[in-house]
């Protein structure tokens, strides 16, 4: 079993993975960067080994100075998380040539994925049905532009070492493509350091469906069923749930042995995703569904498919790596009720989702019956400018989908984070979407149907808020006259007696 | 009347004609914040800066003069535009990124650049001005 493991992340993701590792009894190492020296994931750990600069280029994408703090401190393994050095073929080889076990794939197959190129030819060769596109020899502006008149417009130009969007643009016509393509490929550039661009026919309304598999050393392969994630903007999943309402027993017997086939084909091993869009336009009965891409890591809406299968991922992934057999067979995996994750982000969506940065001033997470939170952050913890904005995610969980909605919807407004902008209202206004509602959601919804939900005009503030600020404000003022002027935040046990200041609020 | 009653750190229930509601406030009074109901607000002294990335975030200092800059703390990735160049409404002035997104810098109006205040690689806060146009 592994004895000491050290995880190459941050966020929700590192406190998950040190969570699971404390029930197992293994011990925990954190690395961190300049920006997150008092960040809870840090804390949570046994031991923690700073790793460089706030730029995430020189300390939590630096594959040597990952490698060195695992030397260090004495780890024999490393967790990626997800994002950063998840899905680096050249991290997972170099952990593999310094004697540390990678809670992953082995690195050839995490490479064979990586190339979406690649991993296309393989899926094909399974005979997993992959989207009808092509991969031009001619990577030049022209070039690819040739290849996406002969795919047909609207086609998707998107990076062979790309994956969950970044990398990726859609070209209408021929007018706008040098631009897209060019910015394709600078994105895939500082994103993946790898510019090579393919091409791929659109979808129209499609729905992403995506199946949860896990392999270990003994030749066992299982699914864990699917995940709908066709809430999406910009190809960033907003909203992900299990069972997906469109796919039936039938389908959902052809997709997840799609995607056992896919892992087999690529001698998959540990916890992994196959990634389909599904072409429900032809009505029941007569979906279709194309390979899209293999997440050879843990992905951030894990917990949905924990929810409905009432098994822990995360624990199971140090299991199989320290070479055990799966904890659970294929008979035995069953899929029970409905879960639902959003993902909370600092991010305005009033001014075109920009991300926020900031400290968090306030920030309670709610406690209810069938909602689990899975944050890296606490109330007073900074947002950094430099990372990924996703504050935490919030999963319901009950029998029926509306159930699970009414469940969401309900913490989300019980969530106060104060501080930065968050798309919390955004969220909620998609819960309330009749489309949503009737689970008639593809993944071009945010940028048609809902697209309005981003640019709601703000809410005339109620009479009992400005009452609240107002109290707030002259609490504030009482007690700052009572300390030094240098004193900027207030102490909340100098605010003098509430009971003192019951005074009425005129409207 | 509504009485407002603090019930713990930055927690307050309102209550207004027998009706209760539960509002958070935190900040400081010229920059407050309130959640209620899953609705937050912000009352801020500092300007609100542009509504979208790109529209120029102070208002012109005299008609026809821009002063573009980041809508957020933002790294530059791409200058694409030079002093003395004529820029069309729309025109993508730079390239930055701020938390792993790349974010278009458009011309709020056609102009011509007057200066260039940053270099490509600069991390540049909210309140600098980038680009000036006229």
């Amino acid at each position: 079993m592994i004895k000491r493991l050290l995880i190459a992340n941050r966020g929700e993701v590192a406190l998950r993975v040190i969570r699971a590792c404390r029930e197992l009894g293994v011990e925990t190492v954190a690395v961190y960067s300049d920006a997150d020296q008092r960040a809870p994931h840090v804390s949570a750990a046994d031991r923690s080994v700073h790793i460089g600069p706030a730029a995430a280029a020189d300390s939590y994408l630096s594959t040597t100075r990952i490698v060195d703090a695992a030397r260090t401190s004495g780890a024999d393994a490393v967790h990626p998380g997800y994002g950063f050095l998840s899905e680096n073929a050249a991290f997972a080889a170099a952990c593999e040539r310094a004697g540390l076990i990678f809670v992953g794939p082995p690195s050839g197959t995490i490479a064979q994925m990586g190339s979406k190129i690649a991993a296309r030819k393989l899926m094909q060769t399974a005979g997993v049905p992959v989207v009808p596109g092509e991969a031009p020899h001619d990577q030049s502006d022209e070039g690819i532009l040739a290849i996406a008149r002969r795919v047909g417009f609207p086609a998707l130009v998107k990076a062979s070492s790309g994956g969950g969007g970044k990398g990726m643009r859609r070209i209408d016509d021929a007018a706008q493509a040098i631009e897209a393509i060019q910015l394709a490929r600078r994105e895939a550039e500082s994103a993946f350091g790898d510019g090579t661009l393919y091409v791929e026919r659109v979808i129209h309304n499609p729905r992403h469906v995506e199946v949860q598999i896990f392999a270990d050393n003994y030749d066992h392969v299982v699914h864990l069923f699917e995940r709908e994630c066709s809430v999406q903007r910009r190809h960033q999943k907003v909203i992900e749930e299990s069972p997906s309402v469109i796919v039936t027993p039938r389908l959902r017997s052809r997709m997840t042995d799609a995607a056992v086939q896919a892992a087999r084909a690529c001698g998959y091993r540990n916890a992994g995703t196959v990634e389909f869009l599904v072409d429900a336009s032809g009505g029941r009965g007569t979906e279709r569904f194309y390979f899209l891409e293999m997440n050879t890591r843990l992905q951030v809406e894990h917990p949905v498919t924990e929810q409905v299968t009432g098994l822990d991922i995360v624990r199971a992934q140090l299991l199989v790596a320290s070479g055990e057999p799966l904890p659970w067979l294929s008979p035995g995996i069953s899929q029970r009720g409905h879960a639902i994750e959003a993902r909370v982000y600092a991010e305005d969506p009033s001014r075109g989702f920009l991300p926020q940065a900031g400290r968090l001033l306030l920030y309670r997470e709610p406690r209810m019956p069938g909602i689990r939170i899975d944050s890296g952050v606490e109330e007073g913890s900074e947002i950094p400018v430099q990372y990924d904005a996703l504050i935490a995610k919030v999963i319901a969980t009950a029998t029926t989908r509306d159930e699970a909605i009414a469940r969401l919807s309900c913490a989300l407004r019980a969530f106060p984070i104060l501080g930065v902008q968050t798309n919390i209202s955004f969220l909620l206004r998609i819960l309330d979407h009749p489309r949503f509602r009737a689970g008639e959601v593809d993944t071009r919804f945010l940028d048609t149907d809902g697209a309005s939900l981003a640019e709601q005009a703000a809410p005339q503030m109620p009479d009992a808020v400005r009452a609240a600020m107002a109290q707030h404000a002259s609490s504030l003022s009482e007690s700052q006259d009572h300390q030094s002027p240098e004193s900027q935040i207030p102490n909340p046990q100098s605010l003098s007696d509430p009971w003192e200041h019951l005074a009425a609020w005129r409207r | 009347m509504a009485t407002v009653t603090s019930i713990g750190t930055g927690v307050y229930q309102v209550e207004d004609e027998g009706r209760q509601t539960v509002v958070y406030v935190a900040g400081t009074p010229g920059d407050l914040w309130a959640f209620t109901d899953g609705q937050v607000f912000h009352e801020s002294r500092r300007s609100e800066g542009n509504a979208h990335a790109g529209l120029p975030r102070r208002s012109e200092a005299k008609a026809g003069h821009y002063e573009v800059g980041a809508p957020m703390p933002a790294t530059v990735v791409k200058v694409l535009v030079a002093p003395g160049q004529a820029v069309r409404h729309g025109d993508t002035l730079l390239l930055v990124e701020a938390m792993k997104m790349e974010l278009p810098i458009r011309a709020p109006a056609d102009a011509i650049v007057k200066a260039v205040h940053c270099r490509e690689g600069d991390l540049v806060q909210p309140d600098r001005t980038l680009v000036e146009l006229g």
